[in-house]
């Protein structure tokens, strides 16, 4: 046992204002009535008030996923508390919040569906340790053995019939050392973990009250409108009309905004061409109001150049990746067996498949926005901001000030899907805020959020492969190629071979792929571009599951094979991927012939998680039909094996949402290149999935001991492949890109 | 700059602002409501829907002068039986995501329900598909459209 000091907390009227609702922005619009109370921290996560309400902290940003009810509802159930007498405050700024991601430092950030993973043993331990101090607070009280004292939502209660409310005892459990190994429940005594609570922010979200970054309002606030250089390394060279454009309306300035590392968590990352930041490479125009620095900066009169990239563009990025692919230069990933030789020896029965897939963007609902307040080197932001330590330390490297003195303020984020790891706008909002004096809220346009996204990157597949005698794979060989992720922004996480570095987000699902596969070979080629790139859901899965999956579908219908009893007879060692397939298989009714007009696909994948923190086990089977001229989604079934489930309500939610938004990535999403820049404006050009394209989602959550896995990005890339595959059954035509063309579901 | 007097949630406000400027940042900027929310800014993602004279309108695209003597009511001020009937079955269905869209998809089924009172799939995918949702909650929409007709025809 460790005693850890814990200070007395007053929460004052800052943080009265954060209600339930609300993680922690203090409104200036709001009149707030100062409400003094007295409150105790328990633990780094729980703070009792004098009042009887319990605060619990949540260190993981909410960006749609459900952490803001899951989390808190992990330690609700250790702490034995009343669930309706809690509320939910955003925390930040202690150790106890952060995690170490593969290598790096630890840092408090939400990303890679680790927030379950990894604080579900964490958050049990801090709340029942919570509960243990406020027991033996009692006990001492009442001079009792702490074995003759019992919790009960929110109150100590001993042999004879004592009782206590935790507010009366916190003054002294605060006071008490912690157990580090304080006893948790058994599973059979879990209230809360385990069941479909409902969200705790549905309310708030339902009726306008939630609070995102773009509505964040502080006093002597003004607005800020950016235009970026279109290039990647485009830089400004004029601004012509500036004395014209100060005289209109609310117009407060002109800044010239220096350029900014996007995906600046690692030091040694920079982008090849990016790599010259010590350039203004935006505008913004400061305003009373937005749509007067909007209405200004349309009529500034700004001229960019291309930079040393100027000239890029998609021919350019789609030629180097078919070079790549059928270049001699590439990394050895995996090497089983002598599959390259078995490829050489019977090159007549080679079965070959090629694959392109381009960047795409996040496009969350919410453009990328921040308020930011810079005064004599101590800054403050407020934000839809997904990882707190990183925009420290980027706002901190911009200005020159230490981290310590960036506070960050996380509020309810409008998407991000990984896009708002990267403080690239936070940093703009903060250089504005130090141009001139006041706090200023920056927000990108939706121009310029799709333009200046930070991409998924592109990626293409060679894969061959040789069958045996009885049409399973002898040998199998992969090429992957594209700009490689982590060669872009995490050199540090790149693996090292004598014969270069690989990335592993480029192979996600192929390299430690699951299915039996005797001579096995994959490699990797990276084609450096000077295009911002960052993780975005489901990351290198996305494209390499779609090539992977594909390929297997293609080898099954070789030889004429049922697809699911192919795969069934390739993973008869996995008993964890058997049961997904086969729970979809029976659910889907598999082994039934479809109706006449419905056509099916089946796919699989087990999504292990960064540095090999989890593994998700999940099986997907799309239904395809006839509808007049067209073939449409109909249904997809999907099963899978998370673990334990913490709440059941929020996991369904993540199937439903996860498989609409690999839909979007199926059949729309692509950022095409010219000038150095992209070239998609707006939803007109890079469309999302709407409501009526919606299929049906039956989903099937396997029972299991296992501890909690990650799942927010796991049920995405089996859809394409599953997809692909469908339609490959229905009009004979094989799907070698995405998104997938529309004239591929015509009749 | 121009006077514009404009109801909004019942209450006459003046304000003194460009004519271009849309509803949507007089809204957010000059009255606080920032419950409707800046998607795309040319009245595609439906993120910015408020009822003007009772009907579904996307304020982005809505100069200030061109809006005359409309009754606007945003997500912060709408009332009667289809609201709450839509914002309760969007909680019972736990909805949202992140959120962001959802004032716009809860505005856009409350104007399709007074319109139609028992819509039927083929309606909600008519009156909803020009609000675009990211975390894709279309499933859940449309459950909770259904439960709140069925909570109105009783």
């Amino acid at each position: 046992m460790s005693p850890i000091t814990r200070r007395l907390v007053l929460v004052g009227t800052a943080a009265g204002a954060a209600s339930l609702l609300v993680p922690v922005v203090v409104r200036s619009s709001i009149a707030q009535s100062p409400k003094d109370e007295t409150a105790y921290e328990i633990t780094d996560w729980i703070v009792v008030a004098s009042t009887g309400e319990v605060t619990l902290g949540l260190s993981q940003p909410e960006v749609g996923q459900g952490s803001y009810t899951v989390l808190p509802q992990i330690l609700a159930d250790e702490l034995d508390v009343d669930w309706q007498r809690v509320r939910v405050r955003f925390v930040t700024g202690k150790d106890a919040y952060k995690i170490a991601f593969k290598n790096e430092a630890p840092a408090q950030k939400e990303g890679a569906s680790m927030s379950t993973t990894t604080f579900y043993e964490r958050l049990r331990i801090a709340g029942a340790a919570a509960r243990e101090a406020l027991t033996r607070a009692a006990a001492q009280k009442w001079d009792v053995a702490v074995s003759e004292c019992r919790t009960e939502r929110g109150f100590v209660i001993s042999a004879s019939g004592n009782r206590l409310s935790y507010a009366e005892l916190a003054p002294a459990a605060s006071r008490l050392p912690l157990s580090t190994h304080p006893r948790l429940k058994e599973p059979h005594q879990f209230t809360l973990i385990g069941k479909p609570i409902p969200r705790l922010d549905s309310r708030a979200k339902s009726t306008g009250r939630a609070l995102f970054g773009i509505d964040v309002s502080v006093p002597d606030m003004l607005n800020a409108a950016i235009r970026m250089a279109p290039s990647f390394t485009g830089a400004v060279v004029a601004i012509r009309n500036e004395p014209k454009i100060l005289k209109m309306p609310g117009v407060h300035a002109v800044v010239r905004i220096a350029a900014v590392a996007v995906a600046n968590e690692e030091a040694a990352s920079e982008h090849p061409g990016l790599t010259s930041l010590s350039r203004d490479n935006a505008v913004c125009v400061v305003a009373d109001h937005f749509w007067q620095a909007k209405r200004a900066l349309d009529a500034l009169d700004v001229v960019f150049d291309g930079g040393p990239q100027g000239g890029l563009s998609t021919a350019m990025i789609d030629g180097l990746l078919q070079a790549a692919l059928g270049g001699d230069a590439a990394v050895p990933v995996v090497d089983i067996g002598t599959a390259r030789q078995i490829l050489r020896d019977q090159a007549a029965s080679v079965i070959e498949r090629r694959f392109v897939l381009p960047h795409i963007a996040h496009a969350p609902l919410e453009p990328v926005n921040a308020t930011a307040h810079y005064r004599n080197g101590v800054v403050e932001v407020w934000g839809s901001i997904q990882a707190v330590t990183a925009c420290q330390e980027a706002v901190a490297k911009a200005t020159g000030c230490a981290p310590e003195a960036v506070t960050v303020h996380v509020t309810f984020l409008g998407g991000s899907f990984g896009r708002k790891i990267v403080p690239d706008y936070v940093v703009q909002a903060v250089q504005a805020s130090k141009a001139v004096g006041r706090p200023v809220k920056l927000i990108r346009t939706r121009e310029e959020d799709t333009q200046h996204d930070v991409f998924r990157p592109n990626a293409g597949a060679r894969l061959r492969a040789v069958l045996d005698e009885v049409g399973y794979p002898l040998a199998v060989h992969a090429r992957v190629a594209g700009q490689s992720l982590f060669g872009a922004t995490r050199k540090s996480w790149l693996d090292q071979t004598p014969e270069g570095a690989w990335d592993e987000s480029m192979v996600d699902g192929i390299y430690n792929q699951s299915y039996r596969v005797p001579n096995f070979s994959v490699e990797t080629v990276d084609t450096p571009l000077p295009i911002p790139v960052y993780f975005m859901r489901s990351v290198g899965s996305t494209a390499a599951v779609f090539f992977w999956e594909s390929f297997i579908s293609e080898l099954a219908s070789h030889v004429s094979a049922d697809q699911y009893a192919y795969r069934r007879h390739l993973l008869t060692a996995e008993p964890l991927a058997l049961r997904v397939l086969d729970a979809v298989a029976q659910a889907s009714n598999w082994t039934t012939p479809p109706a006449p007009g419905l056509y099916r696909g089946i796919a699989y994948n087990c999504y292990v998680g960064r540095g090999g923190r989890f593994k998700t086990y999940v099986a997907e089977v799309v239904e395809l039909m006839n509808v007049g001229d067209r073939f449409k989604v109909k249904r997809v079934f999907c099963a899978v094996d998370p673990g334990l489930v913490v709440n059941p309500n929020t996991l369904t939610a993540q199937i439903e949402g996860g498989i609409g938004f690999a839909m979007t990535t199926a059949l729309y999403s692509r950022i095409t290149f010219s000038k150095g820049g992209a070239d998609q404006k707006n939803f007109f050009d890079y469309p999302l999935l709407t409501i009526d394209e919606m299929p049906e989602v039956v989903p099937i959550v396997l029972p299991s001991d296992r501890p909690p896995q990650g799942f927010g990005e796991v049920v995405l890339a089996p859809l394409a492949p599953a997809i692909a595959q469908a339609l490959q059954h229905a009009t004979g035509r094989r799907l070698d890109v995405m998104p997938f063309p529309e004239a591929a579901f015509r009749r | 700059m121009g006077l514009f007097t404009i109801t909004v949630n019942g209450a006459s406000q003046s304000i003194e602002v460009e004519g271009d400027t849309p509803l949507l940042w007089i809204l957010r900027d000059n009255l606080g409501l920032t419950g409707t929310k800046f998607g795309c800014g040319i009245a595609l993602c439906g993120a910015c829907t408020v009822f003007v004279d009772g009907k579904p309108l996307r304020a982005c695209s809505l100069p200030i002068s061109a809006l005359g003597k409309g009754n606007v009511t945003t997500i912060e001020g709408v009332s009667g039986p289809e609201a709450a009937a839509v914002q309760d079955a969007w909680v019972a269905r736990d909805v949202p995501q992140c959120g962001y869209c959802q004032s716009g998809q809860v505005m856009s089924a409350i104007a399709l329900l007074k319109e139609i009172k028992k819509p039927t799939d083929r309606d909600i995918d008519l009156a909803l598909s020009g609000n675009l949702c990211r975390c894709a909650t279309y499933i859940r929409i449309r459950a909770a459209i259904h439960d709140a007709a069925r909570t109105l025809v009783g």
